[in-house]
């Protein structure tokens, strides 16, 4: 790691960081970006493991999607992550694709980050100057932009533990097998022993210039007893805090609907498992 | 010198070959000395070429493209694009210039060292566009290149049902797995030219056309193709390109078109509306149909956009009998690259625009679209008003209906869509062949090539049961101007008709041959001996067939269309091998899907093209596919192995029965195609 953060900073913007290089080499394939130097970090040990250490769920930049898919604890606890990375792109990509690589590239159709921002994640950046956190719902600010600065390599990813009563889920519409989304959200619910909800995470995909969270519709669901109509109020406030454009996956409005058509699923559906937990 | 250091039988078709990865693609050769080929392409619908620096250009080479191939359509010297652009970029993709060197990569970096500066103008894109700007070609008066009438105009006949639509096809890329690649090598006075295509012959005629070459000068050699569908018949900028720069450079030359370069840059097909007008009886008897039809025809008339015009107009009136019908088509300049041939060029879209009315008819009269149907055939050839002979329908759709057991259908299922049609192949001018028998083997070309849908195997049975030869003798050799002098090419559910008329043809010279020779044929006879036959079969009498295709579809909540049954009953005369049949039609089908639900070229308002990449040009996935059921009949053909044709009936009946049977599951009539989730969502 030291030996990577010396090679960033030595050639500043010159160089880049590559893990799987599955969203950087079609970028250098196709020309769209090019870089005298590439500073794979694919071989540093230690990263890409996946633990819950005291309050968090901690997974390391380098664990690839197919780990994060295959692993037994991100099946049972974390379901919005386990469907999510069940759900990107194809194997190939998925033995390749890193955690890390998928949230730092700032890709806006990207699925893990909606998943992280759902489950109030935040991320360890290493530095030369040391380590920082920040929160998952800050880290991209822009399409294909992100807080790192020259020289940062995202360490691990934490994420909080989810506590009894809480359950969510991952719900991506696309067009074909393997495709980005055309909408996706990922929903993650606990409740008070009423049933009642204590907090909720919501995050979106492709439907925003970045992954979005969804703070009003969060804060709609928070202290309510989820019915029908309040579903359907939540999932309407949920849309109307996307901001998508018209592309070959719709219209805008194409979009909007089947926001609002994922996101009444996924309350529904992380209401019920939270209940069985 | 260098040469291709293929063996003898690297030259065969033989798709054992091809499963091993065996095969010989022109991306295979490797020559000493070889130049790789980039092309600089206008990043521009339209525009004016204000300064060019570097690379090879229109400062070099201003030679024109010649017209070739399928729906070749010679047009106004105006219309005929250059080989680069001159003066003027006309769509998104044109070669403006070329660089050169020993590998690709390098190639593809010289192109940072031209420098172009281009005037952006306002582009035509549309069909309306093109109706209502003024021509993107100066000295032209409008943007119509051609303009033609069918059949007759007539009075509007007094029927109390009179019905009008307005009907699309986007445009589609051809997409086949290898994109277009060329090997171009001058050496001793003569360009040798190894190639990815359809047909040799028409690469051929091009290039000298193009360069002002002698034609024995040219030899244009096949190399394994895969996949065509239409874009590989004919001449394109790169390989006159190709060609000069290894007559300027004394060395050979590749270029290899990469996806992007083919998406943007390869003739596309579709690309057509029309308004379509029909006159009907309360029963449902159709008295007049009048069509207007629109192609985008692109920026050149060096595609088929001018004979798209025309040859959709011809077979508008399907299978049905309809005494009067008239239609006028124009095939429209916009700035796009030119439309081009893709499986089917026109006969789906004739099929669609008449099966569309049909089925409008039948809602119209709350009637049975397949009773609309029959009522409106006939128990007797027919004649159109259009010129399209055709055999007798009724007793074909009738047996249709059955065989597709569409009535049992109808009655449990909401979404059912059946469609009707009549194939017509392309079997103007015949196609050649030759036969060489030497050392006991007997050698076999054709002037049509296949581009992956196994010619070897009708070929070879057909010198068996001709010859008595065993077939492991028999070796067709792949498409090679030196051993075919003339010759058409493979597109337009041909070959196996006139190919294997060419066949049985040069087989019957070889046995009057041998009964010269030692009184008696007799295969031994014929082995034993060396001869040579070249023949150049025309044939000039058109046959055409039926098929029939039933879809049916359920519709997900979020407008996503699960295609459940998508079935075939198709006259394909005798089935030479009915598992090459079975496997042309399942193929078909599934581009048949993929046009219906996911295969279009979008364009934005300026002209650049949206669907850049494979996974958004929408190519059918295997998720997307049902199972097909294919029912084929065998009625024999007036030709003398009795071969009808054959590919391009899937692309033509699938899209019409799988949109009606869309329209029926949602309850909302469908115009265009693709057909888009959110076209269906609720
Ligand atoms: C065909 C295809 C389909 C795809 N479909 C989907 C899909 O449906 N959903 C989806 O979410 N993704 C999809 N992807 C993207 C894929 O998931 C990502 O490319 C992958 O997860 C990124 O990880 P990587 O390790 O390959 O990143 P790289 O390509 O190596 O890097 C991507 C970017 O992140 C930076 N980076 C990588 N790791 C770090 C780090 N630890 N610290 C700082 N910066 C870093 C790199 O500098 C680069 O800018 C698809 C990709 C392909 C090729």
């Amino acid at each position: 790691m030291e030996d990577a953060l010396q090679l960033l900073s030595k050639y500043g913007d010159d160089a880049k960081v590559m893990a799987g290089g599955q969203s950087l080499i079609p970028l250098l394939k196709l020309r769209i970006a090019s870089f005298p130097y590439v500073v794979n970090i694919s071989g540093l040990k230690g990263l890409n493991q996946i633990v819950e250490k005291g309050d968090y769920l901690e997974i390391g930049s380098l664990t690839t999607i197919s780990e994060l898919e295959e692993n037994d604890l991100v099946k049972e606890k974390y379901q919005a992550l386990h469907e999510a990375a069940g759900l990107i792109a194809d194997p190939l990509v998925r033995n390749m694709g890193t955690i890390g690589g998928n949230v730092s590239h700032g890709d806006p159709s990207n699925d893990i980050p909606a998943v992280i921002i759902a489950l109030k994640a935040k991320l360890e950046l290493a530095g030369l100057r040391g380590n920082r956190n920040v929160d998952a719902d800050s880290f991209v600010t822009d399409s294909f932009t992100t807080v790192l600065e020259k020289g940062e390599i995202l360490k691990r990813i934490l994420i909080p533990i989810p506590g009894t009563n809480s359950g969510g889920c991952y719900i991506k519409h696309k067009k074909s097998a393997g495709d980005f989304s055309v909408a996706a959200v990922a929903v993650h619910l606990r409740l008070e022993d009423d049933e009642r909800v204590k907090s909720a995470g919501i995050g979106l995909t492709s439907v925003a210039p970045k992954p979005l969270r969804a703070v009003r519709g969060e804060s709609y669901l928070e202290g309510k007893k989820l019915t029908d109509s309040t579903v359907r109020e939540a999932a309407k406030i949920v849309v109307s805090e996307s901001n998508p454009s018209t592309d070959f996956y719709g219209s805008l409005e194409f979009k909007k609907k089947v926001l609002g058509r994922i996101t009444e699923e996924a309350i529904h559906l992380s209401f019920e498992r939270a209940m069985v937990r | 010198m260098s040469s291709v250091r293929w063996e003898d039988m690297d030259t065969a078709y033989d798709a054992t070959s091809l499963v091993r990865g065996k095969g010989h693609f022109v991306d295979d050769i490797r020559l000493s000395n070889m130049l790789h080929m980039s092309v600089m392409r206008s990043p521009y619908a339209r525009g004016r070429i204000l300064g060019l620096k570097g690379g090879m250009s229109s400062a070099d080479f201003k030679g024109k493209l010649a017209s070739v191939g399928e729906g070749a359509s010679p047009s106004s010297a105006l219309s005929i694009e250059p080989v680069f652009a001159t003066g003027f970029v006309n769509y998104v993709g044109q070669p403006v210039a070329a660089v050169f060197a020993d590998d690709r990569y390098r190639s593809t970096d010289l192109l940072d060292s031209i420098e172009v500066d281009y005037e952006p103008l306002k582009p035509v894109v549309t069909i309306d566009d093109a109706l209502n700007s003024g021509p993107i070609h100066s000295g032209m008066n409008s943007n119509v290149l051609v303009e033609a009438t069918q059949g007759k105009d007539f009075p509007d006949p007094n029927t109390p049902i009179v019905l009008e639509d307005i009907l699309e096809n986007d445009r589609v890329s051809t997409n086949p797995i290898e994109p277009r690649g060329i090997v171009t090598d001058y050496h001793n006075g003569v360009l040798n030219v190894w190639i990815s295509t359809q047909s040799v012959n028409s690469i051929k005629t091009g290039l000298v056309e193009s360069l002002g070459m002698n034609p024995d000068d040219v030899r244009v050699m096949q190399t394994d193709t895969g996949g065509a569908f239409g874009s590989k018949g004919g001449l394109y900028p790169e390989y006159v390109i190709a060609a000069y720069a290894s007559m300027k450079y004394g060395k050979p030359v590749k270029w290899i078109e990469s996806r992007r370069e083919h998406l943007a840059s390869t003739n596309p097909g579709r690309g057509v509306r029309g308004r379509v007008k029909i006159f009907a009886a309360l029963n449902g008897k159709i008295a007049g149909m009048k069509g207007e039809v629109l192609v985008d025809a692109g920026a050149y008339g060096t595609g088929s956009g001018g004979f798209s015009a025309q040859y959709i107009g011809f077979m508008m009136t399907g299978p049905y009998s309809i005494e009067n019908a008239f239609v006028t088509g124009r095939a429209l300049l916009t700035n796009k690259v030119p439309q081009g041939p893709y499986r089917g060029a026109g006969r789906p879209e004739a099929s669609y625009f008449i099966e569309r009315m049909l089925d409008l008819l039948a809602d119209e009269l709350k009637m049975d679209p397949a009773d609309v149907r029959l009522l409106n055939m006939s128990d007797k050839p027919f004649e159109s008003p259009l010129g399209m002979r055709i055999d007798a329908a009724r007793p074909f759709f009738e047996t249709a209906v059955n065989e597709l057991e569409y009535r049992r259908e109808a009655k449990l299922t909401k979404g059912v869509g059946l469609s009707f049609f009549v194939l017509v192949p392309a079997l103007y001018t015949g196609e050649s062949a030759r036969i060489i028998v030497k050392g006991g083997r007997v050698s076999v070309w054709l002037g049509g090539n296949s581009h992956g849908q196994g010619h070897e195997v009708f070929v070879k049975k057909l010198v068996n049961e001709e010859l008595g030869v065993p077939e492991d003798i028999v070796t067709l050799y792949r498409g090679d101007t030196k051993m075919t002098m003339v010759g058409e090419g493979s597109w337009g559910s041909r070959s196996a008709m006139v190919g294997g008329a060419a066949v049985v043809a040069a087989c019957r010279k070889l046995k009057g041959d041998v009964l010269r020779e030692f009184g008696n044929y007799t295969a031994d006879n014929l082995l034993s001996g060396s001869y040579d036959e070249f023949v150049n079969d025309e044939t000039r009498r058109s046959i055409n067939s039926f098929g029939a295709n039933l879809a049916t579809v359920e519709i997900g909540k979020m407008g996503n269309v699960k295609v459940k049954k998508c079935i075939a009953y198709y006259d394909v005369g005798r089935a030479l091998n009915r598992d090459m049949v079975i496997g042309q039609i399942q193929g078909g089908m599934a581009q048949g899907i993929g046009q219906t639900l996911h295969e279009v070229l979008s364009y934005n308002e300026d002209g650049q093209l949206i669907t850049s990449s494979i996974s958004d040009a929408g190519v059918p996935l295997a998720e997307d596919l049902p199972n097909f059921g294919v029912k084929i009949a065998e009625n024999r053909s007036i030709l003398p192995h009795g071969a009808k044709g054959v590919g391009e009936s899937p692309t033509i009946g699938v899209p019409t029965a799988l949109i009606r049977a869309i329209e029926k599951a949602r309850g909302k009539r469908l115009r265009k195609t693709p057909v888009m989730p959110e076209d269906l969502m609720e």
